[in-house]
């Protein structure tokens, strides 16, 4: 029987990594395999899915094919690499250290080990699984001798039963008609929320006094975050920025369809699940083209070359200005959003993982 | 790489291939759009030339990154004195029960340990901080002695737009640089004239320029242009990387310890045989032409180029060319029917000598070794 076991750092409810883990695992049963969690760590909730990674050897058995999702460090790294299995990459990216240093230096350390892993994993595995083909050619330039590209497993349905809708009423109460700008994603400077305030600041001056910055996410490098608000109060935008933590699947659908615009002039992504976020919202994207932003939203969004303030500006005012022009976005963006569902993409992974297995046992 | 990629709508039907290429031209135009809107706010002052980047300088203010000097420091050492004490009370809570009770188990039956390794380990980080503080403390003592004696900043405002268009010294710079095989780099290109000049003549040229507004007509016509103080963009250019390096605009009024510092960037990152094409205004056409104010406040003055032949001989150049141009400012001579005309000719060609002439030259230099 074939048998496809995942090695992750840490197995997290309501991650990304964590949720792409999971519906891996459940899709490779479904496909009659054997297939088991193995991690550094596992949140409460999830630790009757996970085992310690290194409980591993005294259950692997012949034909054993292991799949580590590789987007952090980890000693699991250093224990795959003593392992004689067919090891297969699925990699999320790792930031570059440079986002970091001098904000959070111990940051900036870990990712550094991050990055010397993937590159001394890369020659060894067998496939490189990447999100992007971003994600695939720094996976190639570490010396993987093949990679595929297969979309993060995302489950993104459009169901209003998912809005929550005391949320989208609040919401509505504050926006009047000024603009709301959106932007999700954790508060690290990679994600370059400053640029974000600086194109507030610009559209207020010029187009819409009124007008509002939502983030979503964690401030998790807290320098930064502090650093990006202490410019906001500066710049007299105290109340016209927001930030929403800790939000519900269903609140964090609700601020999606309340924004006019969502705005992403993050430096550095490997995939970037709140395009497809805001794609099922019908919310109009404009975004830098930057790491694999390009990629991923392809026609269904206005991708900059800069993120110049005055231009991120004068994009936002393009699509408030023109109603046809946003409707035609959002519907690029459901069109994009199709190219990205769960079914196509599990069985992408069923497939891509049949052949390792089968090219292992010398199948033809 | 397996092409797997999700295209958008991708497949081989014509139909749906013509409506992606559609959906592509409708954006591009939206797009330029959007650029021309840019451009229009520029032009009308609703974007005062300069305000994206104090935009970005404040918001450096609150960066440890963008901090400098004795902010840098403190905002350092104050994370060392934060990260100096070691709570050895390690959380219990947890989400089971009985996950709490190990915990605190643990906890109290480690405590004597790690009380001990702690105490020691609490000794040593306040020792390192306390010598921090006294690195810091000097550092500052020296700061504030090399603050006294710093030369201020030309005020942005006030520094000379670096000549655009076709000048008289473009055909030379051209010339000297015909045929250099490597990179060529122009520094304070402005409309990015030179570097297109260059390229039509079979150089690898690109340019740079610290005003971004100054290189907008040559990003719009898709020039090799990046925006970059020459200072900044050499420290980073690796060694010997560079076939010739055109010096222009800045190079005239830069501090003394810069132009050192230009000079030392420019001999390292020229290969042997590598071309320095390099021009000023004199210091006599400066001084008459510079407004007052920036006269006084420039930190430096153009040099005459006789210095910075000996600058450059001083670094492994050999001066090669020294062509002088731009307005050629002279008194005539009075005709020889005048009265006293010998005397007050030969008082004219003094005039003329020592404190009229071309007011611009071009210094091209070879590097040697």
């Amino acid at each position: 029987m074939t048998a496809v076991h995942q090695f992750v750092p840490a197995l997290l409810p309501r991650d990304a990594t964590g949720d792409h883990t999971r519906a891996l695992r459940d899709a490779f049963r479904s496909a009659g395999w054997e297939s088991d969690i193995y991690v550094e760590a596992a949140h409460d909730e999830l630790q009757d899915e996970a085992t310690y990674f290194e409980e591993y050897p005294a259950r692997a058995r012949p034909g054993d094919v292991l799949l580590y999702q590789l987007g952090t460090s980890s000693p699991v790294a250093e224990f795959l690499l003593g392992r004689a299995e067919p090891l297969v990459l699925d990699y999320h990216n790792v930031t570059p250290e440079s986002f970091y240093e001098g904000w959070e230096d111990h940051t900036a350390v870990k990712v550094a080990l991050a990055r010397r892993q993937v590159a001394a994993l890369a020659p060894k595995a067998v496939l490189g699984i990447a999100d992007s083909a971003f994600n695939a050619r720094e996976l190639e330039e570490l010396g993987c001798p093949a990679t595929t590209v297969v979309p993060i497993l995302v489950d993104l349905h459009v169901d209003a039963d998912r809005v929550d809708g005391h949320e989208r009423v609040r919401l509505a109460a504050d926006h009047g008609a000024s603009t709301v700008l959106l932007f999700v994603g954790r508060i690290s400077p990679n994600k370059a929320h400053q640029r974000l305030v600086e194109a507030l600041w610009i559209y207020r001056r010029i187009y819409d006094p009124g007008a509002r910055l939502h983030f979503v996410g964690p401030a998790v490098t807290p320098a930064y975050a502090d650093a990006v608000f202490a410019f906001a109060d500066e710049l007299g935008l105290a109340d016209a920025v927001r930030h929403g933590e800790d939000l519900t699947e269903a609140e964090l659908a609700a601020w999606y369809q309340d924004a006019d615009v969502f705005v992403c002039l993050s430096e550095h992504e490997g995939f970037c699940i709140p395009l497809l976020e805001a794609m099922q919202a019908g919310t109009p994207i404009v975004a830098l083209d930057a790491g694999a932003v390009g990629e991923t939203l392809a026609d269904a969004g206005i991708l900059l070359p800069t993120a110049r303030p005055a231009t991120v500006a004068a994009a936002v005012a393009r699509i408030r200005g023109d109603t046809a022009l946003a409707h035609r976005l959002a519907d690029a963006g459901r069109r994009r959003l199709a190219d990205f569902a769960a079914p196509i993409t599990r069985q992408r992974f069923v497939d891509v993982l049949a052949g390792v297995a089968d090219a292992e046992r010398g199948v033809a | 790489m397996s092409p797997d990629v999700p295209a958008p709508d991708g497949g081989p039907d014509a139909d749906v291939t013509s409506d992606v290429a559609d959906r592509i031209r409708y954006l591009d135009e939206v797009m330029a759009e959007i650029d021309a809107e840019v451009r229009r706010r520029r032009a009308s002052g609703d974007l005062p030339a300069g305000l994206e980047q104090e935009l970005d300088e404040l918001f450096l203010e609150f960066s440890p990154v963008g901090l400098q000097g004795r902010a840098r420091l403190r905002e350092t050492l104050s994370l060392v004195d934060g990260s100096a004490y070691v709570d050895i009370a390690v959380p219990t809570s947890s989400n089971k029960a009985v996950g709490s009770y190990v915990k605190r188990a643990i906890r109290k039956g480690l405590g004597w340990y790690m009380n001990f390794v702690v105490a020691q380990i609490v000794k040593f980080a306040w020792s390192v901080s306390r010598m921090f503080h006294v690195v810091v403390d000097h550092i500052e003592d020296l700061e504030a002695t090399v603050e006294a004696n710093r030369s201020p900043d030309l005020p942005s405002g006030l520094v000379p737009a670096t000549p655009t268009g076709s000048t008289w010294w473009a055909p030379a710079a051209v010339d000297a640089l015909v045929g250099v095989s490597d990179r060529v780099v122009v520094g304070d290109c402005g409309d990015g004239s030179l570097v297109e000049a260059l390229t039509a003549a079979g150089v690898d040229a690109y340019g740079i320029d610290p005003s971004d507004i100054a290189l907008e007509p040559a990003l719009d016509r898709g020039a090799d242009v990046r925006a970059e103080p020459v200072l900044g963009h050499l420290a980073v250019v690796s060694d010997e990387a560079l076939g010739g390096i055109v010096l222009t605009g800045s190079v005239q009024w830069l501090r003394p310890n810069e132009r050192v510092r230009l000079l030392d960037l420019a001999s390292t990152r020229l290969v042997v045989d590598g071309i320095l094409v390099l021009h000023s205004s004199s210091p006599a056409a400066w001084a008459a032409t510079a407004s007052p104010v920036v006269r006084d406040l420039a930190p430096g003055q153009p040099l005459h180029p006789e210095t910075w032949a000996h600058l450059l001989r001083s670094r492994g150049f050999t001066v090669t060319a020294t062509i002088f141009g731009g307005d050629d400012r002279q008194l005539a001579r009075v005709g020889a029917g005048a009265a006293d005309a010998a005397e007050v000719n030969a008082a004219i060609d003094a005039i003329n000598d020592l404190l009229l002439g071309p007011t611009e030259y071009l210094v091209v230099a070879t590097r040697e070794r």
